[in-house]
């Protein structure tokens, strides 16, 4: 009863959010030889946030390269977007998370979200 | 006549019901969500402090990190330890702050706060448990280089960073 009162109270609630998902992408082969490639989602309700920037990083969090559409997405407010990532092969192996972070417009003290899905 | 009890016929196999079983699957998939549940704002009680200490006029930003599996991420939560925009400032600024556990949605999260460990301006939770966990952040800026000048006048603005890190 409890746990429904607030699940209820969650599901109802105006909430500012960021989410991305899977929390463990797989790399798949890419139509281009040597090129691995994975797919992400991402969904915004956060109304003051309109851009995300993608990363990807190895296990000490030194960014790694990669290619997609866009580093900086534009996700309007409540708009789902699902993205490819596109690496070499070499690189997919160093490759331990992927990460969207939140770039800001705003006043006084702002919040930044980072959601990092991590590669296993 | 003929035409018709073709035409009647076809019909009637078209709509003909065919019993089947039909499986249902589902996958529970862990995900992270960072809300951001209270913007934060900072006060200016004495001409050299900014801080979002309620007591001094503040407003704590109040950041809310849902899970739907236990384990399978670390929220990282850090005070700010620069502005983003200010005016210019030919002073150093001195920075202190806390992430604090204020609310849980379970009793078995409690331990969170005490298993969390600091590093710099970052703390960093193990969320061992799914559910939902809200994280006030206090900020305070101290200008002078501990000789209390006072901030120039202008807009203040500064960044908490919340991060869900998958383990």
């Amino acid at each position: 009863m409890y746990r429904s009162i607030i699940l209820s109270i969650l599901l109802c609630s105006n909430a500012i959010a960021h989410e991305m998902t899977p929390t463990y992408p797989t790399w798949e082969s890419s139509y281009m030889e040597g090129i691995k490639k994975t797919t992400m989602a991402m969904f915004n309700r956060r109304p003051d946030v309109e851009y995300y920037e993608i990363g990807v990083f190895d296990k000490e969090w030194k960014p790694v390269p990669f290619v997609t559409s866009y580093k900086i997405i534009n996700l309007k407010y409540l708009s789902h977007v699902k993205f490819d990532v596109y690496m070499s092969a070499k690189h997919s192996a160093k490759a331990e998370y992927i990460c969207s972070t939140s770039k800001l417009r705003g006043d006084n003290v702002m919040i930044a979200s980072k959601i990092c899905s991590r590669f296993k | 006549m003929k035409y018709l009890l073709i035409t009647l016929s076809l019909m009637l196999s078209a709509t003909t019901a065919y019993a089947a079983n039909i499986d249902i699957t589902g996958t529970v998939q862990s995900r992270c969500i960072v809300n951001t549940d209270t913007a934060g704002m900072y006060g200016n009680p004495n001409a050299y402090t900014l801080t979002t200490v309620p007591a001094s006029a503040g407003q704590l930003p109040i950041v809310r990190v849902d899970v739907s599996l236990a384990n399978a991420y670390n929220a990282k939560i850090s005070y700010p330890t620069s502005f983003s925009s200010s005016p210019s400032l030919g002073d150093t600024v001195a920075w202190t702050g806390a992430a604090t556990v204020v609310q849980t949605s379970t009793s078995d999260m409690s331990g969170y706060q005490a298993a969390s460990s600091l590093s710099g301006a970052m703390r960093t939770y193990a969320l061992t448990v799914a559910g939902t966990t809200w994280f006030s952040v206090a900020s305070v800026a101290t200008y002078g280089g501990g000789q209390q000048k006072p901030f120039p006048g202008g807009s203040y603005k500064a960044v908490v960073l919340a991060e869900c890190i998958a383990q």
